[in-house]
């Protein structure tokens, strides 16, 4: 037997009400019935009916505004307007105003039965839809952000704040702090969630191309542009885009993303004429950008576009107690990615992990994990099994500035992989055009004999 | 010991209302007799040239039966307010029941006269509301007789007999027969 539906029958005769009422039970659905829209809206809550058969003439108020009513009080609920030859019209808007359909009196009885037939899959269907949503929401999940640090909750707080709204958001922080997890946190949390996020790293491309890979261009713009191809702001059309390494835009696309911002409409290269499209930015720079604003190298009206909702990701160092908890968690997930037997930390292991100052950030931690769980062969990670680096003690300098530590760091990196600037990359958990800025910035050289 | 007394309403002929009543009383297997009392009222819908199949009912459940079903067939159209026509009416777990032929007949619809199919459709409609007194609601498997058809076309779909848990549920008066 199918699943009996909940049907209200609104209707001010009383022979419509019996006779649908009865019509419907014979049918196996249980049915209330009400004489007037007071008594429908009485009736009425979250729920608690599929289908509601609306007279749509009755005395006191109209059907349409019933519909509006029911459907405030609970909206999923399905509607199909009764109506008269004379009144097809305003079945109609009746329809336009969210009824699922209409029905002439008086009614063959194959025609209602099919409606209503019909009415219940479309239930069962929007029902799937919603478990399929939800199950997508929890595939589409973000990893988690982990960590019990007073500091990382304050962001977790903040992420949860600003996903509700449509706020900019500037996210800072050292690099491998996490600010593209941060962005799909937000992202994931938005009403936006349903719609794309799109990342695009704004320094890892030459400015040409960040230009035709962010507004597009149409078929001809330039030499071998052969076909039409459409931006990232287009293709975050009802998502999200998360614009990383905003602060090394060069001042001419810094101009162009400006007048996108206001706009909300981009101009592929080669257009005449603008496409509106309707997202939602998050930045990440790993850059002080106020500083680049004084130095003249930031646009300060796109830095205030920029930085509506501020958030600031603490270094790694800086909440130290969820090095150990992080670490675990790699650790969980790279045994089960790998298929291996749960590997425990020795606390020796975890002693050198506290120690160190992570100069790579929570990437730099998740990189040494994965690292020690495929060299590892029994069941503890010990601390031989972990980066160099990582062992060695205090071989960071235990004063100077952070910019100091960060240079120190990463001249040893690029020593000690002959400066193989895509590997000293991946140690660093930085990319490489980072690594190259770093690099032009402290004017490193690469040893004449290396 | 249960049996059914059968009106013969709006025309219809005797002979007719004698062949439907040996006919349903084999396939219950309880005794079917024609009933001699009056013809019933004539209520038609106002605006309508259609019986009004609830006024039929309202009369037939006010004949006084003793131990009986009583079953109304008519030869006009029958149809409530809310429905352009309807074959039968019957109320869950009532004592009467109405069918009306017309809807039933070949040649409602222009097709040659057929004494043989209409009176074995009428049958079935009857097991049908027999059914709804039996307080069996409409049946989704394809060929019961107690799934709910809007057209004659879907009314022959269904075949002729009751599916295996809608039998369970009819009352035993009703089972003794052979189809
Ligand atoms: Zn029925
Ligand atoms: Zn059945």
């Amino acid at each position: 037997m199918k699943a009996p539906l909940r049907i209200l029958v609104v209707d001010d005769e009383a022979i419509v009400r019996d006779s649908l009422g009865g019509w419907f039970r014979q049918d196996g659905h249980s049915v209330d019935t009400a004489d007037s829209a007071r008594e429908a809206l009485r009736r009425c809550e979250p729920g608690r009916y599929d289908i509601a058969l609306l007279d749509i003439k009755m005395a006191g108020m109209d059907g349409l505004e019933l519909q509006s009513r029911l459907l405030a009080a609970d909206p999923a609920l399905t509607i199909i307007m009764m109506t008269a030859y004379a009144s097809v019209d305003t079945a109609v808007r009746a329809m336009k105003a969210g009824a699922y359909d209409y029905i002439v009196k008086p009614f063959d009885p194959d025609d209602l039965s099919i409606l209503v037939k019909r009415a219940a899959e479309q239930r069962s269907l929007r029902a799937e839809n919603q478990r399929l949503k939800q199950s997508l929401d929890t595939a589409a999940a973000p990893p988690p952000i982990v960590g019990a640090s007073a500091a990382i909750r304050h962001v977790l707080d903040l992420v949860q704040t600003v996903s509700a709204t449509e706020a900019t958001v500037l996210v800072s922080g050292e690099s491998g702090t996490g600010k593209e997890l941060v962005a799909r946190a937000i992202h994931a949390a938005s009403p936006r969630r349903y719609g794309p996020l799109v990342v695009v790293n704004c320094g890892a491309l030459p400015e040409g191309i960040l230009e035709s890979e962010l507004f597009g261009h149409e078929a001809g713009a330039f030499t071998g542009a052969r076909a039409r191809h459409q931006g990232k702001f287009e293709l975050a059309d009802g998502g999200t885009i998360f614009l990383d390494e905003v602060g090394e835009l060069s001042p001419k696309v810094q101009v162009e993303l400006l007048r996108v911002l206001e706009d909300k409409a981009v101009t592929r290269l080669g257009a005449r004429a603008p496409v509106k499209t309707d997202f939602r930015v998050v930045a990440a720079t790993n850059r002080d950008l106020q500083e680049r604003v004084k130095a003249g190298a930031f646009r300060e009206d796109l830095y205030w576009r920029l930085n509506v909702f501020p958030l600031a990701l603490p270094a790694l160092r800086e909440r130290s107690e969820d090095v150990r908890p992080l670490a675990e968690h790699f650790l969980t997930r790279f045994t089960a990615s790998m298929s291996r037997k749960p590997i425990r930390l020795a606390d020796e292991a975890a002693a050198a992990l506290a120690a160190y100052h992570w100069p790579g950030n929570v990437r730099e931690l998740q990189n040494a994990i994965e690292r020690a769980v495929v060299v590892t062969r029994g069941d503890v990670l010990e601390a031989s099994a972990l980066p160099l680096a990582v062992t060695s003690g205090p071989s960071h300098p235990a004063s100077g500035s952070l910019e100091e530590v960060e240079r120190a760091h990463v001249e040893a990196m690029l020593r000690e992989t002959g400066w193989n600037v895509s590997q000293a990359a991946r140690v660093l958990a930085v990319d490489r055009a980072t690594l190259y800025n770093k690099i032009r910035r402290w004017g490193l050289k690469r040893p004449v004999d290396a | 010991m249960r049996s059914v007394e059968l009106h013969a309403l709006g025309g219809l002929a005797p002979e007719r209302a004698r062949t439907l009543a040996a006919r349903l009383s084999r396939r219950v297997g309880a005794p079917c007799r024609v009933a001699e009392a009056g013809a019933g009222p004539v209520a038609l819908l106002p605006g309508r040239d259609q019986t009004d199949a609830d006024a039929l009912l309202a009369w037939l459940e006010s004949q006084p039966v003793r131990d009986a079903v009583v079953l109304g067939v008519t030869a006009q159209d029958l149809a409530i307010p809310i429905f352009t026509f309807v074959f039968g009416r019957a109320r869950s777990g009532g004592q009467a029941a109405v069918v009306s032929l017309a809807r039933l007949d070949p040649a409602f619809y222009g097709l040659p006269a057929d004494e043989e199919l209409l009176v074995r459709r009428g049958v079935r409609e009857l097991l049908h509301e027999l059914g709804h007194l039996a307080r069996l609601p409409h049946c989704d498997h394809p060929e019961c007789l107690m799934r709910f058809a809007g057209s004659v076309e879907k009314a022959d779909l269904r075949g002729a007999e009751f599916c295996d848990s809608c039998a369970e549920r009819l009352p035993d008066w009703m089972r003794r027969g052979s189809p």
